[in-house]
């Protein structure tokens, strides 16, 4: 008896919570999205961290300039024009009219604020990092008019301000915040272990978003990220493995702005010869790779994307010739390079979806082409002593698996890192490829975009201090209340506005 | 693993070898899993070097093949990972890794938490203290955790792995021991001992520690379980054991993302786990109630009784 | 009893105290926080300043000192990555994982007791021998294939219960079945062991002998003295729960102490690490005193 009827309460329930989720899924302009990862903190400066971006960027907070993905240029947004007033200065108009989400407006003071509250160093700035060593200086000259200075010639200026997100001057300049007051269209409503909420804001400056009320909330497995979204427990999740992109109709792919490679220490035996560099590209069977990451990753030659200013579309990516790797090493073992000398491969522990299978894969093709390559995976912490200088004195010779993300529209976020001998990636120590690399840095226009281009068919073909993999590819699955598309910016925002609601 | 198996056998019958055995053929469970861990014994020594370097070969056009085809040959009978390798011939040369770590581990933690028991239960020097408030600590400290640090610390290598794992069961052996040898020392042949003027060390070798043995045995077979568990725990968080190594563990926790579309990544490394474990835990429970003098009865009358 | 409370908890203080002073060492030994909070990308001057704001530029026992006269003011620090007191941060999460925690540990142990002692009651019956199978093979199998594969089957397939998350009492479902797997399994063994035991001593056969119904003497005379290995038993595996949420919570998303303590190490919140580690060790000191509470009140014969 008393069996039955627990029976009969546990029915009712689940009858009661399945139509409870039916109900939720209805009660419209209210969207749920799960992300891979919590995010630790919302504080405005740390928008380049791709959990706190996806959500405050473009929805919160807003920056001056945003970059168009296709060109990979600047375009207004709480600025409206600027231009360069002289080799340190760009003068900037801001919009008129524009209120943060606590009603104070914004205007040249609240800019010249988020700066100095950026660039101060009083507070840790993720989004510093962008910057590099630059030092700015804002001024305001009237109420929507300020003019930055930089401590040399800055011809991007621009394209960096588009990571200064501009925040009310009510922010405590020297403590990070997590209740973020920006002016995007939607306010932030809670942050706690379990959720992010933020609400459509009614006094924002441009068009009225579809979405009233967005939840965030986030779990690590991408099966149950799919899974949910699938059951109508979410609505959008940006990132899911390529094997949970089972259904086309729901599961978008999108070349994500990150390049995968592998960077050789150039400075190691037998690494030091460039037949070996070459082999090592030669050696790798690219097809049967790319089936690790899905058929609509594009293989690279370079390091960053298309629509990057500085891609060079016509430069051709190494092909699969597994003989002539072979000969290659022997040619290079004739002339008396230790060959034999065993090569570290370092790998990162989750670095990317796959990653590890990837090392195992390619560790085993370089041992077929006769090279003694050995594989390590590391933890991020230990993984990092080795990509960044000053390098492990005790190092031998090492092939370091790395990704490199530039969404930032020009080549200067990569280049000097990767190929100047000062880059804190770098193993190339090439005085005449440093002063190619400067002459590109200062130029501008389409000077600037012919210079990077033959640095990176030098890059390419001339020194191999790396292996390009591959243009990676994201997955999104959308729910199909939802109409929206995920594109080449995704991975650092995800606009509330640009999401529409199908009926 | 075949050691543990003897010397609980052993242990729960000095005598004769062959009454053991008939026990353990009466109860169909213990006999199916003794069979199996003889089984898995076998091929995990003589196994690898018949399959030799299958196990590591790429097969990038085979990727996650479908089980149950011999089209590919035997090994593929139980499908291919996600680099296209055979499943079976990964399981054979992973029980290695898995089944060694796990042994060397187990033997690693009841050797030292055994000692340190001993020590700790009759000896009542201020060291005795030292061990149990160090025991109480390791105790209190998740070991998922301990065991993350000290893996950051170390570097994750498979020695370091083994001294992870060994660590955190060390406090199980040494609080067990202690309190065997708490109530063992009052009774009358310790006195007797003493009496005779033994000394100190002369007593616990000879007399307590041989007492203490068969429920250290006891709790190994099971502890071997929770290892095995716990180093798939870690590679679940992405510490285990680092490629191109691999275990059962690795292996379940690398195919997890393939569950909803290639279920037999995961499925039958999660299998051989959990037979293993299953085999380990019904002998040990056989074995204690062998070992038990009240309960040995139940074994020998279900011989009469099946009659 | 009161003065052993007190030998206990002098115990379990000197025991925290020096779990604290373990956890600070062994977490600074796993490398540098600043690689990993700031970007790939950051100059070194980033870096160092960093540092210097966290005062992980020190040498690392003056930061202990610094760190204990923290203590005694009750400050426990500033978790790096979330802006705020890393206390806060633990004992927002800790409940979440208690609740679990116990729900899991009632519910196995009573079901353990039921099943294990059903199943001593016939030792050698088919249902003992499909109670020994089943609970051994749940507690044998890797928890989070176990988790994913019931999210897979229940939450997707038949749409019975959510994926993951919380919120109504059917979110408790499967992280609670997971959760208590392992427990289960092995107090099934260890009540069936006890059970055996009891059964076959002397005073069970008196009762037996004066007629007593089977039910009352399992129920009623045996269980009562099988009771004190099931509760050290038990003990024991909450005290090691914290793994299994560990598990439970990464999948299912639950916001608990078990993610937060890992998620922390992962990320170097050092001050984080500390903090929750303090949270569980107390609680795990204060289960210990209550079990050994509990054997006084269950057996007369102990005296503290």
């Amino acid at each position: 008896m008393k069996t039955r009827h627990s029976i009969a309460v546990i029915a009712m329930a689940l009858m009661a919570s399945t139509s409870g989720i039916a109900h939720g899924q209805e009660a419209s302009k209210e969207i749920k999205i799960v992300l891979p990862e919590q995010p630790a903190n919302l504080e405005p400066c740390g928008t380049i961290i791709t959990n706190v971006g996806q959500i405050l960027s473009q929805n919160v907070t807003e920056a001056l300039t945003v970059i168009d993905a296709k060109t990979g240029l600047p375009q207004p947004k709480l600025a409206t024009e600027w231009a360069r007033i002289d080799d340190m200065t760009w003068r900037i108009k801001l919009r008129p009219g524009v209120k943060f989400q606590d009603g104070t407006g914004m205007d040249a003071k609240a800019v010249a604020f988020s700066i100095k509250r950026m660039t101060g160093g009083a507070l840790t700035c993720n989004n510093m990092a962008k910057f590099g060593d630059r030092t700015l200086e804002a001024t305001p000259v009237d109420d929507l008019t300020l003019d930055i200075k930089s401590d040399r010639p800055e011809p991007i200026l621009p394209t960096l301000l588009s990571v200064v997100m501009v925040i009310s001057p009510n922010t405590p300049a020297d403590k990070p915040v997590n209740d973020p007051v920006g002016t995007g269209p939607f306010k932030l409503t809670s942050f706690d272990t379990q959720t992010v909420t933020m609400n459509r804001f009614d006094g924002y400056w441009g068009e009225k978003p579809e979405i009233e009320k967005a939840t965030y909330v986030w779990r690590s497995e991408s099966s149950i990220r799919a899974a949910m979204v699938e059951t109508g427990e979410a609505d959008l999740t940006p990132s899911i493995a390529i094997q949970d992109a089972t259904n086309p109709e729901t599961d978008f792919s999108y070349l994500n702005s990150e390049t995968t490679a592998m960077r050789v220490d150039m400075s190691k035996p037998p690494l030091n010869d460039l037949r070996i560099r070459k082999a090592l590209n030669l050696a790798i069977d690219w097809e049967g790779l790319k089936a690790l990451f899905g058929p609509d990753v594009k293989r690279a030659s370079q390091m960053v994307v298309p629509g990057i200013n500085g891609h060079d579309d016509s430069l051709q990516p190494w092909e699969y010739d597994p003989a002539k790797a072979v000969e290659l090493v022997a040619e290079a073992k004739a002339a008396g390079v230790p060959v034999d000398t065993e090569i570290v491969l370092i790998g990162r522990n989750g670095i990317y979806p796959n990653g590890g299978e990837a090392m195992e894969a390619m560790a085993a093709m370089w041992q077929t082409a006769g090279l003694n390559v050995k594989l390590t995976m590391l933890d991020v912490a230990d993984w990092i002593r080795y990509l960044q200088k000053p390098y492990p004195e005790e190092r031998g010779a090492t092939l370091l698996q790395m990704m490199h993300d530039n969404n930032k529209g020009d080549s200067a976020f990569t280049i000097p890192i990767f190929y100047r001998s000062t880059g804190q990636y770098s193993t190339v120590s090439d005085p005449a490829f440093d002063a190619e690399i400067d002459t590109a840095l200062a130029a501008s226009g389409e000077e600037r975009t012919k210079d990077f281009k033959a640095i990176f068919t030098k890059a390419r073909t001339d020194v191999v201090s790396d292996i390009p993999m591959f243009h990676m590819i994201g997955y999104t699955r959308v729910g199909k209340r939802l109409d929206w598309k995920p594109d080449i910016t995704t991975n650092s925002e995800i606009p509330l506005a640009h999401i529409h609601m199908r009926d | 693993m075949t050691a543990i198996l003897s010397e609980t056998s052993v242990s729960a019958s000095p005598g004769n070898a062959r009454v053991v055995f008939n026990c353990l053929k009466r109860d169909k469970l213990a006999f199916a899993a003794a069979i199996f861990l003889l089984i898995l014994t076998i091929a995990t020594l003589a196994g690898p070097p018949l399959i030799g370097d299958t196990a590591a070969k790429l097969g990038l056009r085979q990727r996650n093949l479908p089980p149950f085809s011999f089209d590919h040959g035997w090994l593929f009978f139980l499908g291919a990972d996600t680099l296209g390798r055979p499943i079976l011939a990964r399981l054979i040369v992973g029980a290695q890794n898995t089944l060694g770590i796990a042994l060397a581990a187990v033997v690693f933690s009841m050797l030292t938490g055994g000692v340190l028991g001993l020590i700790a239960g009759y000896s009542e020097r201020w060291y005795s203290q030292v061990i149990q408030r160090v025991a109480d600590i390791i105790m209190s400290f998740p070991s998922l955790l301990l065991a993350l640090i000290v893996l950051y610390t170390l570097g994750p290598s498979i020695s370091n792995l083994i001294i992870v794992l060994a660590l955190t069961r060390i406090p199980i052996y040494l609080r067990t021991t202690r309190a065997e040898v708490l109530e063992l020392r009052e009774r009358m042949f310790v006195s007797a001992a003493k009496s005779m003027g033994a000394k100190p060390l002369r007593i616990v070798v000879r007399h307590i520690a041989p007492m203490v043995l068969p429920t250290l045995l006891t709790i190994a077979a099971i502890d071997f379980a929770t290892v095995i568990l716990a180093e798939s725990s870690l590679s679940f968080l992405g510490l285990g054991i680092q490629p191109p190594e691999f275990t059962w563990g690795a292996m379940v926790a690398n195919g997890r993302g393939y569950l909803a579309n290639a279920w037999w990544i995961s499925f039958w490394p999660g299998l051989a786990i959990l037979l293993t474990t299953l085999s380990l835990n019904l002998l040990s429970s056989w074995a204690r109630t062998m070992a038990d003098p009240q309960q040995r009865w139940r074994l020998q009358s279900l011989r009469k009784a099946s009659r | 009893m009161l003065s052993f409370i007190g030998r206990r908890a002098s115990h379990s203080i000197i025991s925290v105290m020096g779990l604290l002073a373990l956890v600070f060492f062994l977490t600074r030994l796993t490398g540098d926080p600043s690689s990993l909070f700031l970007p790939l990308d950051s100059t070194a001057e980033a870096r160092a300043a960093f540092a210097k704001l966290h005062g992980f530029d020190q040498p690392v026992y003056w930061q202990f000192l610094q760190y204990l006269r923290d203590l005694l003011s009750l400050d426990f620090g500033e978790s790096v990555r979330q802006n705020r007191s890393a206390m806060a941060v633990a004992l927002e999460a800790f409940p979440q994982t208690l609740k679990l925690a116990v729900v899991a540990m009632l519910l196995s142990t009573a079901l353990a007791l039921v099943v294990g002692s059903l199943a001593a009651s016939r030792p050698g019956s088919l249902f003992d021998r499909v109670v020994t199978l089943v609970s051994l093979s749940g507690a044998s199998a890797p928890d989070f294939w176990v988790a994913i594969v019931g999210i897979l089957i229940f939450a997707v397939s038949f749409e019975l219960l959510p994926t993951s998350g919380t919120g109504s009492y059917l979110h408790w479902i499967l992280p609670i079945f997971v959760l208590m797997l392992r427990p289960f399994g092995l107090l099934v063994q260890v009540v069936r062991g006890a059970m055996l035991g009891a059964l076959a001593s002397p005073y069970i056969k008196t009762a037996r002998a004066k007629g007593l119904r089977r039910q009352q003497i399992i129920f009623g005379h045996a269980l009562r003295n099988s009771l004190l290995p099931v509760i050290t038993v038990a003990g024991d595996l909450t005290s090691g729960l914290i793994n299994g949420a560990v598990i439970v919570e990464t999948v299912f998303g639950w916001p608990g102490i078990g993610k937060l303590m890992i998620d922390a190490i992962i990320q170097r919140d050092f001050a984080v690490v500390q903090s929750t580690i303090l949270v569980t060790a107390t609680a795990i000191f204060i289960l210990n005193i209550c079990i050994d509470l509990l054997y006084a009140v269950l057996d007369p014969r102990i005296r503290y």
